[in-house]
C-alpha cells in the first residue's frame, strides 16, 4: 500500500491508496455538504442536488452522463448523509482515468430547470418510498426530535412541501458554494496510477474558485424527548432510541464503537440476550454513528405493539446495568474481534477502502493505514468504555416509536 | 491468468469446493444443506427460518450462550440463508480462525441440541419475521411475487407462512434436520485464503458418514394466477412483475443475460431511462435475472404513487416487449462490460466467490472460472441476443402490487 496527497492552489485534497495487487479500483468525490448545511427555506437540497449532478452539464445530457460511465462498466452511485455528500465508482483499473474524468466534469452541472422539474417527481417518489419502510422513516424522525434545534435535526430528503418550493436558482446558489473545491476530497483507492490522476484532476479542477465555505459545529446531547406517531397500515412496533456520543474528531470513537457493539451488535450483546434471544423482540441493534462536532448512539428495535412495554423496560434495565456494574473484560474482548474482522473484510475491496479513505480525510486531515485503525481498536480498555458509559450515558435517551393505532 | 478451483468429494457424496485469492487476508465458508424452502413437505413453510435460528440455540457440549461466545470469539460474521433449494450456514472470517469455525460448524450441523423450550423461541421469532414482513412492502412483493411466478412448490415463501408456523412442531422440525441436512447431497465451498488439504482432512473428519442414496424429492405443481393485488394503505403502489426466460445450464443463458443487461443493467438502460429519466414516474426502478435449477425468470420491481402506478406498469411491459424489436450495437457493447465489470469486481470478495462456486456446482454440476464467463459473454453479439429473444419472446407476465390501489394487467 502506498499513500499519496496533492493539495491543489484552490485548496482541492487529492489522495489515494494505491494498492497494485487489487484486481479493481474505487475514486469517489467527497463533498462536505448535506442537510445540517441548509436552512429550513430550502431543505432536502443536498440530496436533490446529489441527483442533479447525475444530469448533465453544458456538454453532456442526463443520458449521456449515464451512457459514460455504463461504457466503462462502472458500478456507480452518490449518497447524501445529514453532512457528507458522496459520489463514488469502482472499475476495472483500466477505466479508472476516464471515470474520474467524468466525476469531475459533473461536479460542475448545468442545473437546467427542465431537468429540476422532471427529477422533481423523482424525488418526491422517494420521499414517498421511504414513507412506506416505517425501519426507515422512524430512524428519520427520532433524529428530527433527538437534534431539536440543532442542524443535524434537518431531513436529509426535506419533505413533500420542502421541495415542492424549492427553485433551481436556490439550489445554483447553495451549489456555488458548497462544491467550491475548498470542501473537496477527490480520492482513489485500489489499483490505479497516481500520476496519471493527479494530472487528470489538475487539468480539471485547477480552474475552480476556492471560497468561504462554513458549517455550524456544536455538539449536541440529544432533547431526551419521546414521542410516537401512528398508522393504521403498520403491522409492528418500530422504536428508535437515540443518545449522546462523542465527535468523528475524538479519539474515543473506537471505545465507542466497541459499545455499541456490546450493547446492541445483532448476535450475542447484550440486546441479542435479553430481548432478540427470548423473543421479545424481533429486532434490536444499537451503533455508534460519529459525526462532525458531534456524535450518537442510535438504536433500532422492532416487536408487536403487546411486547412493547416489557420491550422498553429491558431495555431501561439492560442500561440501568450497564451504568452501575459496567462491562466485562470478555466482553471488550469479543467486540474487539468483531469489529476487526469486520474492519479487515470490509477493506479487502477497494470500494470498502475508498469510504474509510475518504471519510478520515474529510474529518481528520489524517491518513490513516488499516493498520492504524486496528491499533487504535485493540488499545482500547474495558476503562475507556466504562468513562465514556458515565460520560454519556447512553440510558438517557431520545424515543421515537412508530407503530400501528392503539 | 485463470484462477485455480479446488474440489474433493467425500466417500459419502459430500463435495467439498474452493477458491483460492491470493490478495486477501480473510476466508469464507458454507455449508450448503439440501433442505431448502421447495423441498420441505407441506404444511412446514418457514421451517427453515426456524431451523436456522434453532440450530445455533445450543450444540454439542456448548449452550446456546456458550456457543454464540465461542463464534464472536472467533470474530466471525454468520451469514444464513434460506433459498428455495437449500439452507446455507456459513461465515466470513480472519484466516487464521478457520480450523476452529469450521469444528463449531460441524457441532451446529451434525449435533445441535434442539432443546424444545428454545424450539418456541426460535418459532416465535419466525412468526415475526413473517408479521414483520407487512411493514415491508418493497421486499414484501418480491417474495410475492416468487410465490406468484414459480410453479408451486419452487417460489414457496422462505420466510414462512403464518398458520403452517404456527402450527409447526419442534419434534416435526427434529424430523425436518434429521432428514433433509443429508450429507450425502451437501456442497461446502471456501474461498480466501486457506489450505486444501487441511480443510479436506478436517471435513472428512468431521462430516464423513454412510452414503445416503436418498434425493431430494421435489413434485412440481401448477402456477398460481397472473395478477395478485395486496391492499396496503401506504404512499406507494409496489408493483413485482415477473416473466419466464431460459435457465443458468440453456446454451442461451448468456444471450439472455445480456438482453437484461440492455434492459436494466445501468442507469443508460432502458429500463432507467424510459420510467425514471424520461417521465420521473419512479425512484427504484429495475429487473435483474432469479434462476433456479428448475425455472428462471426476470424479476422487475418498480415503486410509485398510486396516480402513476398504471403508467408504470404500461411503461415497463412496453419495453420488455419492445426489447426484440432492435438492439444496438453501442447498448450490447455497454451491457457486456456491465456484466464482465460487475462480475470481476464480485470476484474480490471472499464471501461472494464462496456463494458463486457453490450455486454453480449445484446448478450446473462444475464451476466455471472468470475466463469462460468471461467469454461466454464476449461472444455474444446484437444478431445472437435479437435471435434469443425472437424465439423466446415474453409472452407471459406474472404480476403482483401492494399498495392502495389495484392496477390493470393486460
Amino acid at each position: 500500500m502506498e499513500f499519496k496527497k496533492k493539495i491543489l492552489e484552490n485548496g482541492l485534497s487529492l489522495i489515494g491508496e494505491v494498492n497494485k495487487s487489487a484486481k479493481s479500483a474505487a475514486v469517489g468525490f467527497f463533498v462536505k455538504t448535506g442537510s445540517r448545511d441548509e436552512t429550513k427555506q430550502i431543505n432536502g437540497v443536498s440530496h436533490f442536488l446529489e441527483h442533479m449532478l447525475f444530469k448533465g452539464t453544458d456538454k453532456l445530457s442526463a443520458f449521456e452522463v449515464n451512457e459514460a460511465f455504463d461504457k466503462t462498466g462502472a458500478q456507480f452511485n452518490a449518497f447524501t448523509s445529514e453532512e457528507n455528500t458522496v459520489f463514488y465508482a469502482a472499475v476495472l483499473p483500466e477505466y479508472l482515468n476516464e471515470v474520474t474524468g467524468l466525476w469531475i466534469e459533473l461536479m460542475r452541472p448545468s442545473l437546467r430547470d427542465d431537468d429540476f422539474n422532471i427529477e422533481k417527481n423523482v424525488i418526491k417518489e422517494e420521499i414517498a418510498m421511504y414513507k412506506d419502510l416505517p425501519t426507515f422513516d422512524v430512524m428519520d424522525k427520532c433524529r428530527s426530535l433527538h437534534f431539536d434545534g440543532h442542524p443535524c435535526s434537518n431531513s436529509v430528503l426535506g419533505t413533500e412541501e420542502s421541495i415542492d418550493n424549492l427553485t433551481a436558482e436556490q439550489m445554483r446558489g447553495y451549489f456555488a458554494n458548497r462544491y467550491a473545491p475548498n470542501n473537496l476530497v477527490l480520492a482513489c483507492a485500489g489499483n490505479f496510477n497516481w500520476e496519471q490522476i493527479c494530472s487528470t484532476a489538475e487539468n480539471g479542477c485547477g480552474k475552480w474558485q476556492q471560497q468561504t465555505v462554513e458549517r455550524k459545529l456544536e455538539h449536541c446531547l440529544g432533547s431526551r424527548k419521546e414521542k410516537r406517531d401512528e398508522k393504521a397500515n403498520l403491522a409492528r412496533e418500530h422504536i428508535c432510541l437515540m443518545s449522546a456520543g462523542v465527535p468523528a474528531q475524538d479519539k474515543r470513537r473506537f471505545a465507542a464503537s466497541l459499545l455499541g457493539v456490546i450493547v446492541g451488535d445483532d448476535v450475542g450483546s447484550r440486546f441479542f440476550w435479553e430481548l432478540v434471544d427470548k423473543a421479545l423482540a424481533e429486532s434490536a441493534t444499537m451503533q455508534f454513528g460519529a459525526m462532525d462536532g458531534t456524535g450518537a448512539f442510535y438504536s433500532y428495535i422492532r416487536c408487536s405493539s403487546e411486547n412493547m412495554p416489557k420491550v422498553l423496560d429491558t431495555v431501561r434495565s439492560i442500561f440501568q446495568n450497564l451504568s452501575e456494574n459496567g462491562i466485562t473484560e470478555d466482553e471488550t474482548r469479543t467486540a474487539k474481534n468483531k469489529i476487526l474482522s469486520a474492519l479487515v473484510i470490509k477493506n479487502e475491496l477497494p470500494m470498502g477502502r475508498l469510504i474509510d479513505l475518504g471519510v478520515n480525510w474529510t474529518y481528520l486531515n489524517e491518513y490513516r493505514t488499516v493498520e492504524d485503525d486496528i491499533k487504535a481498536i485493540k488499545a482500547v480498555t474495558t476503562d475507556d468504555i466504562h468513562s465514556l458509559i458515565e460520560e454519556f450515558n447512553p440510558g438517557d435517551f431520545t424515543q421515537f416509536s412508530l407503530g400501528p393505532a392503539k | 491468468m485463470a484462477e485455480q478451483f479446488d474440489k474433493h468429494i467425500l466417500k459419502n457424496g459430500m463435495v467439498l469446493l474452493g477458491e483460492p485469492m491470493d490478495a486477501v487476508g480473510s476466508v469464507a465458508f458454507g455449508f450448503m444443506l439440501p433442505a431448502g424452502a421447495a423441498v420441505l413437505d407441506e404444511g412446514s413453510c418457514g421451517a427453515g427460518n426456524v431451523i436456522t435460528d434453532w440450530i445455533f440455540r445450543g450444540a454439542g457440549d456448548k449452550n446456546s450462550r456458550q456457543l454464540s461466545d465461542a463464534l464472536d470469539g472467533l470474530g466471525l460474521h454468520r451469514a444464513s440463508s434460506v433459498v428455495s433449494s437449500h439452507i446455507t450456514i456459513g461465515a466470513a472470517l480472519e484466516a487464521g480462525n478457520l480450523a476452529e469455525a469450521i469444528d463449531l460448524y460441524a457441532d451446529i450441523i451434525l449435533r445441535a441440541s434442539l432443546e424444545e423450550d428454545q424450539f418456541e423461541l426460535a418459532r416465535h421469532l419466525a412468526v415475526d419475521s413473517v408479521l414483520a414482513l407487512d411493514d415491508d412492502p418493497r421486499q414484501n412483493v418480491m417474495l410475492k411475487l416468487r410465490e406468484q411466478f414459480y410453479p408451486s412448490p419452487l417460489g414457496r415463501s422462505t420466510v414462512g407462512d403464518i398458520d403452517e408456523l404456527k402450527t409447526l412442531t419442534a419434534q416435526k422440525t427434529r424430523e425436518i434436520i434429521k432428514d433433509k441436512f443429508n450429507l450425502s447431497q451437501t456442497i461446502f465451498t471456501v474461498a480466501g485464503k486457506y489450505d486444501f488439504e487441511a480443510v479436506c482432512q478436517q471435513v472428512e473428519s468431521l462430516f464423513e458418514t454412510e452414503q445416503s442414496k436418498e434425493l431430494p424429492v421435489v413434485t412440481i405443481g401448477s402456477k398460481a394466477g397472473k395478477y395478485r393485488h395486496l391492499d396496503n394503505d401506504g404512499a406507494q403502489v409496489h408493483i413485482g412483475l415477473m416473466t419466464s426466460t431460459v435457465g443458468p445450464a440453456d446454451d442461451d443463458y448468456y444471450n439472455a443475460r445480456v438482453a437484461i443487461s440492455v434492459l436494466s443493467g445501468g442507469m443508460s438502460a432502458r429500463l432507467f431511462t424510459e420510467v425514471r429519466e424520461k417521465r420521473g414516474l419512479c425512484y427504484a426502478i429495475g429487473a435483474r435475472y432469479h434462476g433456479l435449477k428448475e425455472a428462471a425468470g426476470i424479476a422487475c420491481y418498480a415503486g410509485t404513487t398510486p396516480e402513476k402506478a398504471q403508467e408504470t406498469l404500461d411503461v415497463i411491459t412496453a419495453e420488455f416487449n419492445r426489447l426484440g424489436e432492435g438492439i444496438s450495437e453501442e447498448e450490447i457493447k455497454r451491457a457486456k462490460i456491465g456484466l464482465t465489470s460487475s462480475l470481476i469486481l464480485q470476484s474480490e470478495s471472499s464471501s461472494s466467490r464462496a456463494g458463486a462456486i457453490g450455486s454453480d456446482y449445484y446448478i450446473l454440476g462444475r464451476v466455471r472460472s472468470l475466463d469462460e464467463i468471461k467469454n461466454k459473454i464476449e461472444q455474444t453479439t446484437v444478431d445472437s441476443v435479437l435471435a434469443f429473444l425472437r424465439n423466446n419472446k415474453f409472452e407471459d407476465f406474472t404480476v403482483v402490487t401492494i399498495g392502495p390501489k389495484e392496477i390493470t394487467v393486460k
